[in-house]
């Protein structure tokens, strides 16, 4: 949207096609870029595209010459004052202002939270926050900067976040900012201590969870902070009952709510939202030897603190903990007759069970939270490293062209298959159909964290985004 | 005794000020017009096979340029309209999809 804007302002009328359940998305996002009243008809998700083309292709085109009114012809500025005391009286009455809905038609009149994620909250008194600011060294008013470069991925980019060092973060979908202390302010809403500030502060210098506007999932801790702070490593690493990995995970939902000023339906054209966000941690202390922590896969040392985007979201291994421990002591059940190593004891490569339903429908890289004891599996079944998981996980990836042309998204990623393949340097229609392509991105696509304890399973999502810089280091804001 | 009050922060963004646009001028006819359309070709090809086809059929006078792309594949944003193109005047108006 930014860089349509700037076409209407640059004088060439303009004109889109949108659903119509999407059109109050669209106007906000038209005001936000300064071009409130840009022209659009309304497609039908339903109707077959040639019938649906012909009910609207005369107001497609009559939008283009059709006079302008007063009101999209008038200018202005759109301003909005930024209060620092949003409220005061007693508790009971704060508890009541902060819980304050309102009613969002498009959301079929639900009442939808002002200021919370829904549920109570803290409320953010003067004095607690001052408390929390002693969590970090950071000054009050600082507005939310980078603080070093980071790649954020040309969609990010286009909606007002540059990624550059010392320029402020912006967050999604009202391209807001904070400061250090709205973040502090936003911790004690969620519950948090004065001690998760350089975390929260890190969190808001990635976006808070605001993503591209409609949310952006979880965080993994990697580094000391983690111990610090009391996060868990263990049993229900993800579940409920430890405050830090639960309130840091909430405080994401109310920077996204307050900071990005998501409303779904209005501006937020996402679809089922997220569940409740976790921030959990890495037990790199459980890493199998030779394997790295996140902190030094992304070049820092041991001893710093850095948080990643990573989700938990996808599913999880297909096996009983029971079966996989057949599997892996003795070679029995059905993993083993299914790999062929019926009777064979001893450490095995667990993943060769899951892996081949993984690229049948999706691309892309995959992440694996996996048990310290399922790590020390692959390790000793020849994965010293987890780039060796990596490398191998993407020399499985590789599929038929024939195959591949028979998946959804890449009809959109390869431009209706007109672009050009990566890794032989042709036209995707020019590939012979056995030519053999990867699904994911390249090796590091993919990911691993080891954390969690108990009966033997995993959880496998999406994995890190190509060409994104996604460690973000913790302890400059300490 | 009166119950204690106290002053309770604001955890809204920080809204920066925009300034608001009029549309462009619009197309005072078609004829002879160049009109650019861009819709992220093979997301929704349901509308970006037909759309062009009856765009041309209907409107013959047009002097169109079609132009499919994947949004977010161009540097542009969704768009493969350049700056030049934008520049140069060669374009009289846009049509563009949203579409995935």
């Amino acid at each position: 949207m930014p860089h349509l804007a700037t076409i209407e302002k640059r004088g060439i009328p303009s004109v889109f096609i949108i659903y119509e359940d999407q059109d109050e998305c669209f106007e906000q996002a038209c005001r936000l870029n300064g071009i409130p009243h840009l022209r659009r008809v309304n497609c039908s998700r339903t109707i077959p595209g040639p019938e649906d083309v012909d009910r609207w292709i005369d107001d497609l085109m009559d939008a283009l010459v059709r006079p302008l009114t007063a009101e999209e012809t008038a200018g202005g500025r759109w301003e909005e004052p930024d209060e620092r005391i949003l409220f005061e009286g007693t508790l009971e009455e704060a508890n009541e202002f902060y819980q304050q809905t309102m009613i969002v038609p498009t959301l079929q009149n639900a009442p939808f939270a002002i200021y919370t994620d829904g549920m109570p909250i803290v409320i953010p008194t003067e004095e607690r926050v001052a408390k929390m600011l002693k969590g970090t060294s950071h000054p009050a008013d600082e507005i939310i900067r980078y603080q070093s470069d980071h790649k954020l991925g040309d969609r990010i980019n286009q909606m007002g976040s540059s990624g550059i060092k010392g320029e402020p973060v912006y967050y999604m979908p009202m391209r807001r900012m904070a400061t250090v202390e709205k973040v502090a302010t936003i911790g004690v809403m969620a519950g948090c201590k004065p001690e998760h500030m350089p975390i929260l502060l890190t969190m808001a210098e990635s976006g808070g969870g605001c993503s591209d506007g409609r949310g952006g999932g979880s965080f993994c801790i990697s580094g000391p902070i983690a111990k610090e702070v009391g996060m868990n490593f263990d049993v229900n690493v993800l579940g409920p009952g430890n405050p830090s990995n639960r309130c840091l995970g909430r405080a994401t939902d109310l920077m996204w709510r307050n900071f990005g000023q998501q409303i779904p339906s209005v501006n937020n054209c996402g679809v089922f939202g997220g569940g409740i966000t976790n921030v959990f941690p890495e037990n790199a202390d459980a890493l199998p030897p030779g394997w790295k922590g996140l902190n030094e896969e992304y070049d820092f040392n041991k001893d710093e603190s850095i948080m990643i985007p990573a989700g938990a979201g996808g599913g999880g291994t297909h096996f009983s903990p029971g079966g996989y421990r057949a599997f892996q002591k003795s070679g029995h059940g059905g993993i083993a007759r299914r790999l062929g190593v019926k009777g064979v004891s001893g450490p095995k490569n667990w993943l060769e069970y899951e892996v081949p339903g993984w690229w049948k429908c999706g691309e892309g890289g995959i992440s694996i939270i996996m048990l310290p004891e399922m790590a020390q599996h692959l390790y000793e079944a020849g994965f010293k490293s987890k780039d060796d998981v990596y490398e191998w996980i993407y020399n499985q990836s590789f599929m038929t062209v024939r195959e591949y042309r028979t998946h959804s998204w890449p009809d959109m990623r390869t431009n209706a298959w007109k672009g050009i393949e990566r890794t032989s340097g042709k036209r995707w229609l020019e590939l012979d159909e056995d030519y053999m392509v990867p699904a994911c991105e390249d090796p590091y696509s993919n990911l691993i964290i080891v954390t969690g304890a108990g009966e033997e399973m995993a959880l496998i999502g999406g994995g890190r985004m190509a060409g994104m810089d996604a460690a973000w280091y913790i302890d400059p804001w300490r | 005794m009166a119950e204690k009050t106290y002053k309770c922060l604001n955890p809204v963004g920080i809204h920066t000020p925009v300034g608001l646009s009029p549309l462009a001028p619009r197309l005072n006819k078609l004829d002879g017009k160049t009109i650019f359309v861009s819709i992220g070709a093979g997301g929704e090809q349901d509308i970006t096979i037909p759309l062009p086809k009856k765009l041309q059929e209907k409107y013959p006078q047009v002097n169109w340029i079609i132009q499919g792309a994947g949004p977010h594949l161009t540097k542009a944003g969704s768009i493969s309209l350049t700056d030049e193109q934008v520049e140069s005047g060669e374009i009289d108006a846009l049509i563009r999809g949203v579409i995935w």
